[in-house]
């Protein structure tokens, strides 16, 4: 925690070093190159009142949960994170001028608490969505995508929202999420097994060890069409919860940029072609 | 424990037949009557009888066709140097170490070549005692003792423990009894060994160099145990050891062994004054 | 309009209760009738809760898809409306969260009532909603809130380490709510640990027999189950066995998983020492004419049993930790209930809390361990002499390999070579100790 605060002060400070002094020479580094790059696109001077802070200067560090096909998963071959929200942050980061990196995959219930710590990541995109506890943690952007939740079980197990609401069934969802939460508030008397992992979850549910799962409607279809032909979709939850990127409290200037960059891929037409190539049409 | 070396060789020694009862008591009385101190009865068989015993150990011939023949009563004194085979041939007797070939009766029983449970019956008739004691370290030394009676036995648990008691008395460590191992010296240790092996009342006692794991203050308490059995219970007794003096003063018969031959055995007078052969001559003089 | 559906949020820390005179969130779905339009919404409860503070998040949908409508939301004492800022069209589903909001802390059943207002003006009544079952507070609860008052805990808090990993409000509620989770560890092990024992012994007189079929069986086992992990293992027997229609209760499951996994390590410990006891132990047994049985159950094991305790209590303690890999496929142990807490609360102090249920356990094993092994080595050192010449020279090599195998496997007996597992050791259980466990050689010794 300390280094982190002090890691984030020694950026401002190499910031501002740099914005006055890169004509001075001094301390040439890559870091005073890089952050005068970022300067010039993005406007982050140490003088300007709408300046934000990042973990590597020029670069939007993201973190984010990459099993939640179709927003982020790792490409089979090269291992790279891909999917929609992949390229959405790729755009915001474009439109701010900055480089777009990805940390190691981390599990979905650390990512609110870890960009909360800071210093780790700068933003978390992974199809988080807005909720009331999560805004006590950390500020979301504007929302950038509409979803709903699905109940998912095996072809013909006639479980319901009615018959899964019991003691002996066991309904699985991945820790965090907000399937973990609607569980624990509409399905009170079922047996909630969060994982860490979807996969699992869904592997699970395929094989009989838990009854059903509950996760965001969109991942189901995908994971169906792709991978579990003998589950299906047996109940569409309508949450209408919308999702929000994930930034830090100390960071409000950076939260504003984003917000800025998420209206002008709306209105430029490209996030309109990103939900056609993910999702065959604009939602 | 059987032996773990096994042997496929193809150069085992062909030996003949073991004798007959009465063909073996006749020769040995006949060979035997000027070696040893021992008092001969009418009729009377050897109780231990090794005919031919040869054991190698991989391609080491560690015992190359002893024979000797032990009376009953009689205390058998086995010296020579380090690696005479002397040890290997007192373990064949109880088969801790199984002979490569040759014979080896008790009471005119063939022991060699047995199934396992008929050995474990064998092992009751020959008792052990150790160089390095072996002493049973989680149980007391009355427990020790009690232990073969009760479980071979199957000697009640009351008349164990008056035998064990007896026994402990007989070798000076009643005081002892319900000490540990680890809290006895090595000589205590050792007469604990020997009160173990005396409860189960065998025929024949092998000593495997009982003193020699032992500081040399210590040695003459289990010399003492030792003597006053040979003196005093009638036992057989087979004894591997170094102590001439020892040997000398309680043998009826002195066994002088080098390279896994029989060189000389007689008397202890007539071994240790006047031996026969050179070897015997030199290694007492080494020793002496 | 007809009501879907009244929920409240569970705001007990660490469970799943609603209680009263604490924040909660209610969130009520209703949907609009095919002929009318909705205005506005007013939601009431009985006397006693308030809206007061609240604040409502809404959501208007047609179908799966959102309908950008806002609206205001006004609160009075027990009762909140929503006026919309467009009317809302037919079919429509409406979802009020009202976050901030309070039951009555008497708790008790209770039913959200009150009315909609349609486009032309009128007033209609609402169905009241199924029930909502709200405790009282709790004693845990009341402690909580009263830490919640006090200074200290607030500064305390303010830290950001302190607050992020030993806030006391959450470390208090962790507690209570982890302990049927320690129940859970604790009872899989000691449950586990009995029929691992058995089965270690079992393969290790397999893999010390003289039949080599035997003795591969055994030696694949232990290597298979030694050379892959646990959690693998977890893995393939939680998903595998139900796909070959096998469906064993998950805790009953974990047990088996936990009591195969750690029989092999067992048999591993129990060869070694098996193989640690001198071969003049066999010998002076065959002496006395015991047989094989006779000499394994009152010579050898006895002497194993004494000699492998601190090994074997180590692998206890890896045991119990290591059923915290079960949280992975969903049996409701330590690690489950805190990361459920954890993420919850967005908050490391469930881990701490879950920490402290760990080590209340394994401190005290492993200062047992630590005296068992100091009077083992005591004891061994008065043990007279080891053989010094001949046939005893191949043996007493054996032993040396034997003995280095099982220090290997998990402790050291003799105390030169514990040095440094023990200054660990010392380390740890600092706290228990009212003198140093230096070993100082107080050998017992008859002479």
């Amino acid at each position: 925690m300390k280094n982190s605060m002090s890691r984030r002060q020694f950026i401002l400070a190499a910031g501002a070093l740099a914005g006055s002094a890169v004509l001075a020479g001094c301390g040439g580094s890559s870091t005073s190159s890089s952050s005068a790059s970022t300067d010039s696109s993005s406007a982050s001077t140490s003088s300007s009142d709408d300046s934000y802070t990042l973990v590597k200067d020029g670069t939007l560090t993201v973190v984010a949960e990459l099993g939640f096909a179709p927003f982020e998963y790792m490409d089979d071959k090269t291992g790279d994170p891909e999917g929609f929200d992949v390229d959405v942050i790729k755009a915001v980061a474009d439109k701010m001028g900055l480089q777009c990196e990805y940390l190691p995959n981390q599990k979905f219930d650390t990512l609110v608490p870890l960009i909360k710590q800071g210093g780790k990541a700068d933003v978390s995109i992974a199809a988080i969505t807005i909720t009331d506890v999560r805004e006590e943690s950390v500020d979301f952007s504007e929302p950038y995508l509409d979803s709903n939740q699905a109940i998912v079980a095996l072809k013909g197990s006639a479980e319901t929202r009615e018959t899964l609401n019991d003691a002996s069934k066991q309904v699985v969802c991945q820790g965090g999420t907000t399937g973990d939460d609607w569980i624990t508030e509409k399905l009170p008397n079922a047996t909630r097994v969060p994982v860490d992992d979807v996969t699992a979850a869904l592997t699970g549910v395929q094989t009989g060890l838990y009854n059903a799962m509950v996760v965001d409607l969109p991942v189901a279809k995908y994971m169906l069409t792709n991978s579990f032909s003998d589950l299906e979709i047996v109940e569409e939850i309508a949450t209408g919860e919308q999702y929000g990127i994930a930034v830090s409290k100390d960071n409000p200037n950076l939260t504003k940029a984003i917000n800025k960059a998420l209206e002008d891929i709306k209105s430029d037409g490209t996030m309109d072609s990103i939900e056609t190539k993910w999702f065959g049409s604009t939602i | 424990m059987a032996s773990k070396h096994h042997h496929t060789h193809a150069d085992v020694p062909v030996v003949p037949d073991a004798l007959s009862a009465e063909e073996a008591a006749r020769l040995a009385f006949a060979s035997d009557q000027t070696l040893t101190k021992h008092h001969f009865t009418e009729g009377e068989h050897p109780i231990v009888r090794i005919e031919h015993l040869n054991k190698s150990f991989d391609d080491t011939k560690v015992l190359r066709d002893v024979n000797l023949d032990v009376w009953p009563g009689e205390v058998v004194v086995v010296l020579g140097p380090s690696g005479s085979g002397k040890s290997t041939m007192l373990r064949c007797i109880n088969l801790l170490e199984t002979p490569t070939a040759g014979h080896i009766l008790i009471e005119d029983q063939e022991i060699t070549g047995q199934s396992k449970t008929d050995v474990n019956k064998l092992r009751r008739e020959v008792g052990m005692v150790f160089q390095s004691f072996n002493l049973f370290p989680h149980l007391t030394a009355k427990q020790n003792v009690m232990i073969g009676q009760t479980k071979v036995l199957k000697r009640s648990k009351e008349e164990a423990e008056a035998e064990a008691i007896k026994q402990l008395t007989a070798v000076g460590l009643a005081d002892r009894a319900d000490f540990k191992p680890p809290q006895l010296s090595g000589g205590q240790q050792q007469r604990v060994a020997i009160a173990r092996a005396v409860a189960m009342h065998p025929n024949v006692l092998l000593f495997d160099e009982p003193t020699s794991a032992l500081d040399p203050e210590l040695v003459r308490g289990v010399l003492d145990v030792i003597r006053d059995l040979a003196e005093n219970s009638g036992m057989t007794m087979i004894v591997v050891t170094h102590e001439m003096d020892f040997a000398r003063e309680v043998a009826d018969r002195v066994v002088f062994m080098e390279e896994g031959v029989v060189v000389e055995q007689g008397v202890p007078e007539k071994v240790f004054d006047h031996p026969e052969n050179a070897r015997t001559a030199e290694f007492l003089g080494s020793i002496g | 309009m007809s009501i879907n559906d009244a929920t409240a949020r569970p705001n007990e820390d660490g469970g799943t209760g609603v209680i009263g005179a604490m924040d909660t969130r209610l969130t009520w779905e209703g949907t609009v009738g095919d002929n009318e339009q909705v205005s506005s919404i007013t939601l009431s409860l009985p006397e006693g809760a308030t809206f007061d503070h609240s604040s409502t998040r809404i959501t208007v949908l047609d179908g799966l898809n959102r309908t950008s409508i806002e609206g205001t939301a006004t609160s009075a004492d027990n009762s909140m409306s929503v006026q919309f800022s467009e009317d809302i069209p037919a079919g429509s589903l409406v979802r009020l969260e009202v976050t901030g909001m309070q039951f009555p802390a008497e708790g008790g059943d209770y039913v959200v009532s009150g009315s909609y207002t349609t486009a032309d003006g009128q007033s209609h009544a609402l169905d009241d909603s199924a029930a909502i079952t709200v405790i009282a507070n709790t004693p845990l609860q009341a402690a909580v809130s009263w830490l919640d008052a006090q200074p200290w805990v607030a500064a305390w808090n303010s830290n950001p380490f302190l607050g992020m990993f030993f806030k006391p409000q959450l470390l208090l509620a962790s507690f209570a709510s982890l302990f049927p989770g320690w129940l859970v560890c604790l009872g899989i092990v000691l449950i586990c640990y009995p029929f691992a024992i058995v089965l270690g012994l079992a393969f290790a007189m397999l893999k010390t027999s003289r039949h080599k079929v035997l003795r591969a069986i055994a030696i694949c086992y232990i290597n298979l189950l030694r050379g892959t992990p646990l959690f693998l293992q977890i893995y393939i027997m939680f998903f595998g066995l139900p796909m070959v229609g096998i469906n064993i209760d998950n805790n009953v499951l974990g047990v088996i998983v936990m009591a195969v996994n750690s029989s092999a390590y067992l048999a591993e410990i129990f060869r070694a020492g098996i193989q640690s006891i001198p071969q003049g132990q066999y010998e002076a047994a065959a002496s006395l004419g015991m047989n094989g049985f006779q000499t394994m159950t009152s010579i050898i094991l006895p002497q194993t049993v004494r000699r492998v305790i601190p090994t074997v209590t180590s692998d206890f303690i890896t045991s119990y930790k290591d059923t915290s890999l079960l949280s992975s496929v969903g049996v409701m142990e330590l690690m489950m209930f805190s990361k459920n807490l954890t993420t919850t609360s967005g908050n490391i102090t469930p881990y701490m809390a879950a920490a402290i249920y760990y080590l209340i356990v394994t401190l005290p094993l492993i200062k047992v361990v630590g005296i068992i092994e100091n009077n083992i080595a005591r004891s061994e050192r008065g043990g007279g002499p080891r053989p010094k010449r001949r046939a005893a020279a191949d043996a007493s090599d054996e032993v040396a390999t034997a003995e280095q195998d099982l220090a290997s496997s998990a402790t050291v007996f003799h105390a030169e070579a514990s040095k440094p597992a023990g200054d660990v050791f010392a380390a740890l259980s600092a706290p228990f100790v009212s003198h140093p466990t230096v070993d100082l050689g107080g050998v017992a010794d008859g002479e």
